[in-house]
């Protein structure tokens, strides 16, 4: 008779010579090796399993699974990805563990889009300068009335050209925002149908190529700089007795 | 020809030749606005009696004078700062114009004169015999200019360069005397040595070449050397001292940008450009840039956008921009390629004499156009030449005339060329600037006429040999007739041009620069079908003011079904009709395309002909080649063929005003087609917006569909999805753009059937406003939101008043409520974020009178009086101030008028005060043949000092308020004034019962010669005589004691200040220094007799106030006094105003 312990050495040693020949799965010639080297006769197998008393292990029965219940399920169980075997338990229902984000359908009409957009914009635009028309001075269009049309009172600036000429933080953070996409712009430009007669397309023209210029420009200074002789870079000279001391 | 005999040379009315100036301001203090400072001329005598130098100073306080270092006498005499001296009850303008002239040319240095006499000393006058060279060194300083150096000075904390503080030299024509003496003609060069001594912060700015920089002792400041040795006149000397950034320019590095700070992202943008209008010109003139290098200086509150100066450019610092700003990058290119073009004529190639202006500005007018054409292409240029020409067509016919060329023949008043305007066109100082601006567009319109008759090429040929000669005599050392090379003279640019081309240009010259006036055509036609022939007439008014008659050539253009046909008719005294052959049949083939002038072939659908004739559209003058205005007939179908069909932008754009008379079905569909072609230039379209709305309105009530423009706007501009909404703003393509920024203005122009613009209409623009979204855009918007601005404000109609209810808020209109809802939070957005030049405040306020003039907001002057005062940006102040003036005029306030006045006075700001009396003069609150409350004798008085006195340090606020004396009282005496009673006793005796005794001239006129030969008697006097004469020519000087009185009273006033080192004399009678004792004698012997004769007048003076009360009585007495007048030689002289007083038109005839 065959100990447990047996089979368990047969199962190592055949393991290990399969291994020792480089290979995974221990093949018929490992577990003969292995008998062998146990001192079993090999030999005498075949007659043993021919043996007329051999005894007959039937399949356990097949106990039907309890059915769940048809309420309970919840979508399509996910089927056994292939390298988890088929007798493993299935997957439990979907709704233990898949996740649904609730949000509200997203809005795509463009036409909503812009509305919200437009009177978004435009409800913070009057709550500001009423807010600040209400902590400042004002001026109003009707005597009787100063609410109804406030408007902040005009102050003058000690230097008016400044925040007149110089683009506003909003327009220069908008610049950089475009200035990235310019990329794409430029090829649009170039798409544009460009149906302009030369005649009036001038200004057009140059526009975008001073542009271009522009950009090409600022690389190009650097080097130049310490190229440049202009009399108003020169150093500042010392006076003139000084140097005769 | 008034040339001074001969062409070669020019002679100088100076018996000396200047030939160096150094110029040295060695301290500027911005907090005091002062500068100290000193010139040195060297002259050199060209006569041997010089004694007297005569030089052009204002304002400038002169401490010292010593010629070749010996102290040198002088006088200080400025007829200008007065011009009338007595305190004269006149008013009449005529009187006033007459006496300005004379004040000016009493100074005039084209004339040798100046407002400052040296004597030289004594010792001298045997040096000068020898012709030997005279050095005048003059110290001088100035106080708080008024004219001439501008500061700016920010009212902050820190110190002057952190606050930005800056000075600059600025004013009309030569202005250059107002900070530093010199002889101040264009006509007089020399070279320049120039130093500046300035904060060590600072930058100084001049003409030429930077030398060096040298730090004072202390290492506080630091001084520039300037050395200019291309002989230049000192009218083209400029300065402008600040702490500037400074760019050189990546292109050229002989180019210097300046600007103030903070402003450099902006003037790298800006000039980014500029090396391209360099290159144009130098190669169409073929020559290089005279001067070795060339600055550009962007300063605030600038006099005007743009000053030309040898080698160096002042501009206006709101010419900057930055890469995000559409509409002022074209406009601020012309403005650099307009500095530039005037380097070469104007500041390199200077003027003989004022008549000689029109060659300059026309030359540079000329070539700037060139620069257009080229730039932004022939559409825009043609457009710009027929712009030109409108505007001076309509001055010209408004005002009765420019003459580029005026010739005065020995200075008689009656020969005036210009006896139709209300002011001397003898000189610059004289000149109403709005007939300045119009000369100088007459002067480049003409040399494109001379252009069309000899060929661009012998044009530019023309040029470059006169910068060639000027080049080759600026490299010369100092000979005086080859200097003169540099200066151009009508003559001479003739000659030159007859020699080039060979080709005789006198009768176009006679015609348009010799002559003043426009000519006038009207057309109309008939086709004659047996003889198959187009019988034109062509009318001309040549009565009316401001017109000419023209004899000559004309062409005319006549599109036929078989093609266009150029026809050239002469023009003659007599002929009217023009008989001209057609060279179709009409209507032989249906099918055929019709070949246009350009050799393109059209379908066009024939149907709406006349099937009669073959003639599809005529123009006359196509071209433009003649200064003229043509109001020609032709059916309607004609003019929408003309406007689908020629490809010529002025005929597309003549088509459109002409179909504003027609306004049927097929007009709308010809303007609506144009609109919608992308081809079609871009202004053309634009027009079209304007009348279409036009044409909608007269078809009020047969008008089918959405209102015009509105389904094609919305096709155009707005998303495919929803109609109502506008898509995100992208404005790559610049046409497009400015169609979306015009056609909502011309829309809001409609009106149904009530007058009142639709609601629908409304609601349109309030919806663009509401959807405008700009960020994803590469450009800032500002512009367009300003543009929806105005169209509400187009959109607003009277306001429906029942029995004159005072404006509140409760009984609002509903609409309005709308648009001042808008106008509000535009207006309140502004203030946290401010667009570009603050246009959208611009259209606010604008939008904010035109709701208050219609009666729905109640009239108020508040508002725009805060957004006028000092510190708001330039054009919002001009905003409001022109609303003021508005309601000036609407509600005849005495209080808006006064205020106005008073900031025409007092603004710091030039500009702003030219202005103010410029918007006063094309919106008078009165006219001279208005009644009005306003008009009473406290304005007239106000008015006449503003313009005698007032104004004496800006000769073009002067002028202007010489233009709104005239616009509010004409040219006689103002109507609102009692009758003079001292005129109408000078009447009876001289039995000139006819004369309006309102403009008869003080009693001081006589039938007296004035002594106009003074100043060459006193040269030609030897100088053994000069003793004795001396006391004539001072006297001379000084017009009647009395007005030397006024005038010595004003010097005093200058004087009146504490650290004069030469101490006055006591008598304070002249201002004279008498620092050496030679000349003492002589002076205070002449101080005696002034006194003398000054006690004489005050005797004269009381006799006239005694008359006054009794004047039959005195009649005979007052003769008396005349004749005891006329024995004095002290009395009288060639002052400004009694001399011309004599001449008075009145009296002359």
């Amino acid at each position: 008779m065959l100990h447990s312990r047996d089979i368990s050495e047969i199962g190592r040693s055949a393991k290990s010579y399969c291994e020792h020949t480089a290979r995974t799965q221990p093949t018929l010639s490992d577990i003969v090796v292995t008998l062998v080297e146990m001192g079993f006769n090999v030999e005498t197998l075949p007659a043993y399993a021919k043996r007329s008393q051999r005894m007959v292990i039937t399949a356990p029965p097949v106990t039907n699974q309890p059915v769940t219940p048809k309420a309970l399920t919840a979508g399509q169980n996910k089927p056994h990805p292939p390298h988890i075997p088929g007798h493993f338990p299935e997957f439990p229902d979907p709704h233990t563990y898949i996740k649904t984000p609730t949000y509200r359908e997203p809005v795509s009409d463009y036409q909503v889009l812009r509305e919200k957009a437009a009177s978004q914009r435009r409800d913070v635009e009057r709550a500001l300068t009423r807010f600040m028309a209400k902590t400042g001075e004002t001026q109003s269009l009707f005597k009787d009335d100063v609410s109804t049309f406030p408007l902040i009172a005009a102050r003058p600036f000690t230097v008016p050209y400044l925040t007149a000429l110089l683009p506003s933080e909003l327009e220069m953070q908008q610049m950089e925002e475009t200035d990235s996409s310019e990329q794409d712009e430029q090829t649009d430009t170039e798409n544009l149908p460009l149906h302009m007669s030369t005649d009036d397309a001038g200004p057009e023209k140059e526009n975008t190529s001073v542009l271009q210029q522009n950009s090409s420009l600022a690389g190009s200074r650097n080097g130049e700089e310490n190229v440049i002789d202009n009399p108003y870079l020169r150093p500042v000279k010392k006076p003139k007795i000084r140097r005769k001391k | 020809m008034n040339r001074k005999k001969g062409d070669k040379g020019f002679e100088s009315p100076r018996p000396y030749k200047l030939t160096h100036q150094v110029v040295c301001i060695n301290n500027i203090n911005f907090q005091r606005k002062s500068v100290v400072g000193y010139v040195e001329l060297t002259i050199f005598p060209t006569v041997a009696n010089l004694n007297r130098i005569k030089l052009n100073s204002k304002q400038c306080r002169i401490y010292r004078v010593r010629v070749n270092d010996l102290e040198a006498a002088f006088i200080y005499n400025d007829p200008t700062l007065e011009v009338c001296h007595h305190e004269s009850k006149q008013r009449n303008l005529n009187y006033f114009s007459n006496a300005y002239a004379a004040a000016v040319s009493a100074v005039d240095p084209d004339a040798g004169n100046g407002e400052l006499c040296i004597k030289v000393p004594s010792e001298l006058w045997k040096h000068v015999d020898e012709l030997k060279v005279l050095k005048v060194h003059i110290n001088f300083s100035l106080d708080q200019p008024k004219g001439g150096l501008h500061f700016v000075v920010p009212n902050m904390e820190g110190n002057m360069a952190e606050r930005g503080a800056h000075v600059f030299s600025c004013g009309y024509q030569n202005s250059t005397r107002f900070w530093f003496p010199c002889v101040d003609s264009y006509s007089e060069l020399c070279t320049w040595k120039l130093e500046y001594t300035v904060d060590a912060a600072m930058v100084a700015v001049s003409n030429g070449d930077l030398v060096e920089t040298v730090y004072t002792h202390d290492m506080r400041k630091k001084t520039f050397h300037y050395m200019l040795t291309i002989p230049t006149a000192a009218s083209n000397i400029s300065l402008a001292i600040g702490p500037f950034e400074i760019l050189v320019d990546p292109y050229m590095h002989e180019v210097t940008h300046f600007c103030l700070p903070q402003l450099l992202p902006l003037l790298k943008h800006t000039t980014s450009y500029l090396h391209e209008v360099f290159e144009f010109y130098e190669e169409i003139l073929t020559c290089r840039y005279p001067y070795s290098c060339f600055k550009t200086v962007f300063i605030d509150e600038a006099y005007v956008e743009v000053a030309a100066y040898a080698s160096m450019s002042i501009f206006s610092t709101n010419l900057l921009h930055s890469a995000m700003i559409i509409d002022e990058t074209p406009l601020t290119r012309r403005c650099l390629a307009q500095a530039l073009a005037q380097q070469f004529f104007g500041c390199f190639i200077s003027r003989m004499s004022w008549s000689d202006e029109w060659v300059l500005k026309g030359i540079s007018g000329y070539i700037y156009g060139l620069w257009m054409k080229k730039t932004f292409g022939v559409n825009e240029y043609r457009h710009w030449i027929k712009q030109e020409l409108d505007q001076i067509v309509a001055y010209e016919l408004k005002t009765g005339g420019v003459l580029l060329h005026p010739i005065f023949g020995g200075g008689k008043e009656k020969d005036n060329p210009a006896s139709h305007l209300h002011f001397s066109i003898k000189h610059p100082h004289t000149l109403s600037w709005e007939y300045y601006t119009m000369f100088q567009c007459k002067a480049h319109l003409v040399m494109r006429l001379i252009e069309n008759r000899i060929s661009m090429e012998f044009m530019l040929q023309v040029f470059n040999k006169l910068l060639s000669l000027a080049s080759t005599a600026s490299s010369q050392k100092f000979q005086s007739h080859m200097w003169s090379q540099m200066l151009v003279s009508t003559s001479g640019f003739l000659k030159s041009i007859s020699n080039v081309s060979g080709k005789d240009i006198q009768p176009l010259i006679k015609q348009w620069v010799d002559q003043s006036g426009v000519v006038k055509f009207y057309g109309s036609f008939a086709f004659n079908r047996k003889r198959n022939v187009l019988e034109l007439e062509i009318k001309q008014d040549y009565t009316s003011p401001g017109t000419q008659k023209y004899v000559g050539p004309l062409k005319v253009t006549v599109q036929e079904l078989d093609g266009s046909f150029n026809h050239t008719l002469q023009i003659e005294e007599n002929s009217l009709k023009h008989d001209i052959p057609c060279h179709s049949k009409s209507r032989r083939n249906k099918k055929k395309k019709i070949p246009l002038m350009n050799g393109e072939e059209v379908d066009m659908d024939l149907s709406a002909m006349d099937a009669d004739s073959p003639l599809l559209w005529i123009r006359i003058d196509p071209d433009m080649s003649v200064l003229r205005k043509v109001e020609f007939e032709q059916s309607d179908f004609m003019w929408q063929y003309q406007l689908r069909y020629e490809r010529d932008v002025v005929a597309q754009e003549e088509a459109i005003l002409a179909l504003e008379k027609f306004p049927t079905p097929a007009s709308r569909l010809a303007l609506t087609d144009i609109l919608e072609q992308e081809q079609c230039f871009y202004r053309v379209r634009m027009l079209a917006c304007f009348c279409l709305a036009k044409i909608a309105n007269s078809m009020v009530s047969t008008w089918t569909g959405p209102p015009a423009m509105k389904s094609l706007f919305t096709r155009m501009f707005c998303c495919k999805t929803c109609p109502n909404i506008v898509k995100t703003n992208n404005f790559m393509n610049f046409q497009s753009y400015f169609l979306q920024k015009t056609m909502p203005v011309a829309m809001a122009l409609l009106r149904d059937v009530h007058n009142l613009c639709p609601k629908e209409v409304l609601m349109f623009i309030l919806d663009l406003i509401k959807y405008n979204d700009n960020r994803k855009n590469k450009f800032s918007d500002n512009y367009y939101r300003a543009e929806l601005i105005d169209a509400l404000a187009n959109s607003v109609t009277p306001a429906v008043s029942v029995n004159n209810e005072v404006r509140t808020l409760d009984n609002l209109n509903p609409d309005v409520r709308l648009i001042l809802e808008e106008i509000t939070r535009f207006l309140n957005m502004e203030k946290l974020l401010p667009s570009y030049r603050h246009t959208i405040t611009v259209s606010c306020l604008k939008a904010i009178r035109v709701l208050q003039k219609n009666g729905h907001v109640p009239s108020d002057p508040a508002l725009f009086k805060s957004y006028a005062e000092y510190g708001h940006f330039v054009d919002v102040r001009i905003a409001a101030l022109e609303a003021v003036v508005d309601y000036t005029k609407v509600d005849r306030s005495y209080e808006e008028l006064q205020w106005l006045l008073t900031m025409v006075q007092n603004d710091p700001v030039p500009y702003i005060r030219h202005k103010i009396l410029d918007m006063l003069t094309k919106n008078p609150p009165f006219t001279k043949n208005m009644e009005s409350p306003l008009c009473n004798e406290a304005l007239v008085d106000q008015l006449w000092k503003l313009m005698n006195s007032g104004t004496s340090h800006d000769w073009r606020l002067r002028c202007g308020a010489v233009d709104l004396y005239f616009t509010l009282f004409g040219l006689s005496r103002p109507s609102c004034l009692p009758l003079p009673e001292l005129g109408l006793v000078l009447n009876l005796k001289e039995k000139k019962a006819v004369l309006n005794p309102t403009i008869i001239p003080e009693s001081v006129a006589n039938n007296q010669e004035p002594v106009n030969s003074t100043n060459n008697h006193g040269q030609s006097v030897g100088f053994q005589n000069t003793f004795s004469n001396s006391q004539e020519e001072e006297e001379i000087d000084m017009d009647t004691v009395h007005d030397s009185q006024a005038f010595i009273y004003h010097h005093l006033n200058m004087l009146e200040r504490p650290s004069t080192p030469g101490k006055e004399q006591s008598s304070g009678e002249i201002n004279m220094h008498p620092v050496s004792a030679a000349p003492l004698s002589v002076f205070s012997k002449e101080s005696n007799s002034s006194k003398h004769s000054d006690h004489h007048h005050h005797h004269h003076h009381e006799h006239k106030k005694k008359k006054k009360k009794h004047k039959h009585k005195h009649k005979h007495k007052h003769k008396h006094d005349t004749k005891e007048k006329e024995k004095d030689p002290f009395v009288f002289s060639n002052s400004p105003a009694s001399a011309r007083s004599i001449r008075s038109p009145s009296l002359s005839d």
